[in-house]
């Protein structure tokens, strides 16, 4: 590997800042009193309470999955701080948050206000683990939307969180989803009512900001039939040099003819370049079409994360239902990666397309592991599956463990995958044309990820590609 | 020495009466020893094991299977159907025990042997030392484990440096008696530079429930070249499980067919190890499957040096309510560079009752390599239905023929011709069986 590649991959993490902020905090541990603690410091009603209570007590009998292709040490759930909130505050508009805690979105490059603005985005931030402010709520209630954090849909809304919530992903899902179960703390709500189109599109921002707390945060959406909603989510953390757990539960929901698109750019603290610290992202993300003619899309740029361990999934229950996967995954140095989605396909006629790009570069190991599985009752369906892998330097691993569960002969299901690297040939012909390494570099991997970029919305596409630059500086050479 | 203690009540069941075989070979009594170890220690894989996820072998559990004894022996006429008269040389084992009387060893050119292993290690113990139950690993899978605890006897296949020996060798395991338990087992060196072509080939007579848990093991030195065929067609109701270990010199060849039609539940575990760079490896497997039968397969291509190139072509044809799984693995070891390796899986399903279980895998570890698999699971090609029907076909037969050909195609590859005519029949038969069905 040349200097010019390895100068290109250790751009410093740009993010790693940390706010300080008074901020409410649990002692350590869990056990069931700090699930009361959470419970009760959010009001919430009792239903609530035993759904997390179960959970937990599941949660108890389960064993840490092994399967995954990731290497970390034991996570001691006895040292993570379960609950921090800012200090309670009521805010009646976006000039009442804390200035603290707008500088440190202006250092992400979130400027609320103005990007709110400018970019017609509703963003529902997310700092550990409380909703701190909503914006553009008016003008989506006015079409009747309900977009709040879920704290406030459960003393809103209850009845249609609890027709939801947890009906997606069980809470004895998986051990993280149990976890999550137990001891979320906020999340987004998004209540698109039947026929709808929403406007704009919705947007969160999650940042991990205290050390050794976990961020269990739990998304719900629901698209009534004929809704549709694009909704975006950001991530980022601050540099500690312990790890922290992020164990996040996002459900989606659409009815008959509803369409829900789910775009996620995910930028953890990744540690440094000797694998210390970062972020263990492992989350459950899955996606119901329940009504006949709906759509579920995903699509994620994951970028960040010492640790990165998702299957963002689509059940295709309804007859004609559609499931799409678009992913991006890049992963550096020390960071591992096991991604990719689940399509299930259960309805007539259901169909999914799964893209997936793995760039693996330094010594990290990225490895993609999805599944397609035809139900004996679903007739004509069909599932298209790519994943390419790209190679950058020869210390990396790129690894695909595609499943393929047919049961009915009426399916046709196709996969491919290849793996490429960046060659010495390829940077020569640029070179030859006057374009330096770094560029080509960064040219050659957006032609690579071209098919995912396209799906992503305008603003993030740009972000994406910028950070897939910054990622890769130093690698190539 | 190690007695017999295992820790599965079923691993129990297969060891009761167990005694150990005795030889004056000090090397091999100690390998035999540590395998029993091995196999008390380890326990039948369930489904909750990654590698067994798909196949479910609580069936074979509930049957008690013993070595069989005192076996009756089938006279030549009962064979004369898996015989290939290209053979130059052949092995017959019934239910395990050699068969002399069924064998041609003779008449062999110098620099090649074909002999029962037990008879070998006298004159060739140097040879047979260093391989023996030395690539099929008998720590971590029982079912090899019990198969190296059983070893007595099995067939062995040398063919000396820079001798090439074009005639096939087969090699008959054949099964006739309900409820036996075989451990069939076969070493084949090509030295540097040999040529070998190899027929292995599982047959029951009648349709007995029995068990046969196999080890095959080949070593291919620098520049040799061993052409493997495999056939599988045991009975309809017996259990196979079995696992084939290759190595492979610096630019060695290997060329793998195996045809999987018998079993009520079989499983196959193919393991290439590329040990010298620049090796080449083919690998066709072909399962055809109806019923109520399983079929499993296993494959593993490590290319753990550099320059290695690979093409492995599996395809399923299920019909009935039969389940055909296939795992392809691929690992490119760090520093491997240069490997070119494919695979593609391509399955079939003929009824709606049929299952399939895929997955294609890449473990890639080094940065200049080019590395491809495919997987597609389907029926028949609407539209070649819709031409050869334009052509005057009836549907029933259109299909029975596009499938013929999906067969045909892999089977045509078999460098045995006698072979690739009565395959060919087979399939025939049976796809216009799917045809009345």
């Amino acid at each position: 590997m040349s200097s010019v590649l390895e100068n290109l991959v250790n751009q410093p993490y740009r993010h790693g800042f940390v706010t300080d902020i008074e901020s409410d905090t649990a002692p350590k541990g869990l056990s069931e009193d700090t699930i009361r603690l959470i419970s009760s410091k959010k009001n919430e009603p009792e239903w609530l309470l035993e759904f997390r209570l179960k959970a937990y007590r599941h949660w108890l009998t389960m064993a840490e999955p092994a399967w995954p292709n990731v290497k970390y040490p034991k996570i001691d759930f006895q040292e993570i701080i379960y609950y921090s909130a800012p200090r309670p505050k009521k805010l009646a508009s976006m000039d009442e948050v804390d200035p603290e805690l707008l500088k440190t979105f202006e250092k992400l490059g979130v400027p609320m206000n103005e990007r709110a603005k400018l970019a017609g985005v509703a963003v529902d931030v997310i700092f550990d683990s409380v909703s701190v402010a909503t914006t553009y709520k008016q003008k989506l209630a006015e079409v009747g939307i309900l977009f709040c954090s879920i704290s406030e849909a459960v003393r809103e809304h209850p009845e249609l969180v609890r027709k939801h919530i947890g009906s997606v992903v069980p809470p004895g899902d998986n051990y993280y989803a149990a976890l999550n179960s137990a001891v979320f703390t906020d999340g987004s709500f998004c209540y698109i009512p039947k026929g709808v189109k929403c406007p704009m599109e919705l947007s969160t921002y999650f940042r991990i900001n205290t050390q050794e707390s976990g961020q269990f945060e739990r998304t719900l959406i629901v698209a009534e039939e004929g809704a549709t909603v694009s909704y975006l989510e950001g991530c980022t953390a601050p540099k500690f040099d312990s790890n922290q757990l992020h164990a996040a539960v996002v459900e989606l929901v659409a009815l008959d003819n509803a369409e829900i698109k789910y775009s996620t750019v995910q930028n953890w603290y990744a540690g440094d370049e000797n694998g210390v610290g970062g972020i263990y992202n492992f989350v459950t993300k899955r996606g119901l079409c329940k009504g006949v003619n709906s759509k579920i899309s995903w699509t994620q740029v994951e970028t960040g994360s010492a640790i990165t361990w998702k299957y963002p999934s689509c059940v295709l229950l309804g007859d004609n239902s559609i499931g799409e996967f678009y992913s991006v995954a890049l992963t550096n140095h020390h960071q591992q990666a096991d991604t990719g989605t689940k399509m299930v396909h259960i309805g007539k006629n259901t169909r999914s397309r799964i893209i997936s790009k793995g760039i693996s570069a330094g010594q990290s190991n990225n490895s993609y592991r999805g599944l397609v599985k035809i139900g004996p009752r679903a007739e004509n369906a069909r599932n298209f599956s790519q994943c390419d892998s790209m190679l950058v330097g020869s210390k990396c691993g790129a690894n695909t463990f595609p499943y393929i569960q047919v049961q009915n002969n009426g399916a046709t299901v196709e996969h491919e995958a290849t793996t490429s690297r960046i060659g010495e040939e390829q940077l020569f012909y640029f070179a030859s044309r006057g374009i330096g390494a770094e560029e080509a570099v960064s040219m050659i991997i957006n032609g690579f990820c071209r098919d995912v970029f396209q799906q992503l919305p305008m603003e993030f596409a740009v972000e994406a590609t910028k950070l897939l630059g910054l990622k890769l500086e130093g690698s190539v050479g | 020495m190690s007695a017999v203690g295992a820790k599965h009540p079923y691993i129990e069941s297969l060891l009761r009466g167990y005694e150990m075989p005795r030889s004056g070979i000090s090397w091999l009594n100690e390998r035999r020893a540590q395998a029993l170890e091995r196999a008390n220690a380890l326990t039948v894989p369930t489904t909750r094991d990654e590698e067994w996820r798909f196949t479910d072998i609580t069936p074979l559990t509930r049957v008690q299977f013993q070595p069989a004894a005192g076996a009756p022996r089938p006279a030549m006429a009962d064979l004369s159907r898996f015989i290939v008269p290209e053979a130059a040389a052949r092995l017959v084992f019934v239910d395990g025990a050699f068969a002399p009387a069924l064998s041609v060893t003779a008449g062999l050119p110098q620099g090649v042997v074909v002999s029962p292993l037990a008879a070998a290690l006298d004159a060739h113990a140097w040879e047979i030392e260093p391989h023996l139950a030395r690539h099929a690993e008998y720590e971590r899978e029982v079912f090899i484990a019990l198969n190296t605890a059983h070893l007595r006897d099995g067939a062995f296949v040398r063919i000396a440096r820079n001798r090439s020996h074009p005639a096939p060798v087969q090699i008959i395991h054949v099964s006739t008696r309900k409820e036996a338990a075989a451990y069939p087992r076969c070493l084949v060196i090509a030295e540097a530079g040999a040529e070998c072509t190899l027929i292995e080939d599982y047959a029951g007579l009648g349709d007995a429930v029995y068990f046969n848990d196999a080890v095959t093991e080949i070593v291919a030195g620098e520049g040799a070249c061993v052409r493997h065929v495999r056939l599988q067609r045991e009975s309809g109701g017996a259990f196979h499980i079995a696992t084939c270990a290759a190595s492979l010199a610096r630019n060695a060849r290997y060329v793998s067919h195996t045809i999987t039609l018998g079993a009520r539940l079989s499983r196959f575990n193919l393991n290439v190890v590329q040990q010298g760079e620049g090796a080449e490896i083919e690998m066709d497997g072909l399962a055809l499957i109806s019923g109520r039968q399983l079929a499993d397969t296993h494959s593993l291509m490590d290319h753990a040096r550099p320059s290695g190139r690979c093409q492995q072509a599996h395809r399923c044809i299920v019909g009935g309510a039969a389940h055909a799984v296939f795992n392809g693995k691929i690992v490119v070891r760090p520093g491997a560079q240069l490997t070119d390796s494919a695979q593609q899986s391509r399955n079939l399903l003929l009824s709606d009752r049929a299952r399939v279980d895929t997955k294609p895998q890449l473990e890639i570890f080094a940065d200049d390599v080019k590395c491809a698999h495919g997987a597609t699971v389907g029926q028949l090609d609407p539209e070649q239905v819709f031409y050869l029907r334009s052509r005057g076909l009836s549907t029933e037969r259109a299909r029975s023929l596009l499938t013929y050909a999906f067969a045909a195609e892999l089977i045509d590859r078999i460098p045995v011709p006698s072979l690739v005519e009565r395959l060919e029949e087979t399939v025939l038969a049976q796809t216009q069986g799917n045809e009345r069905a």
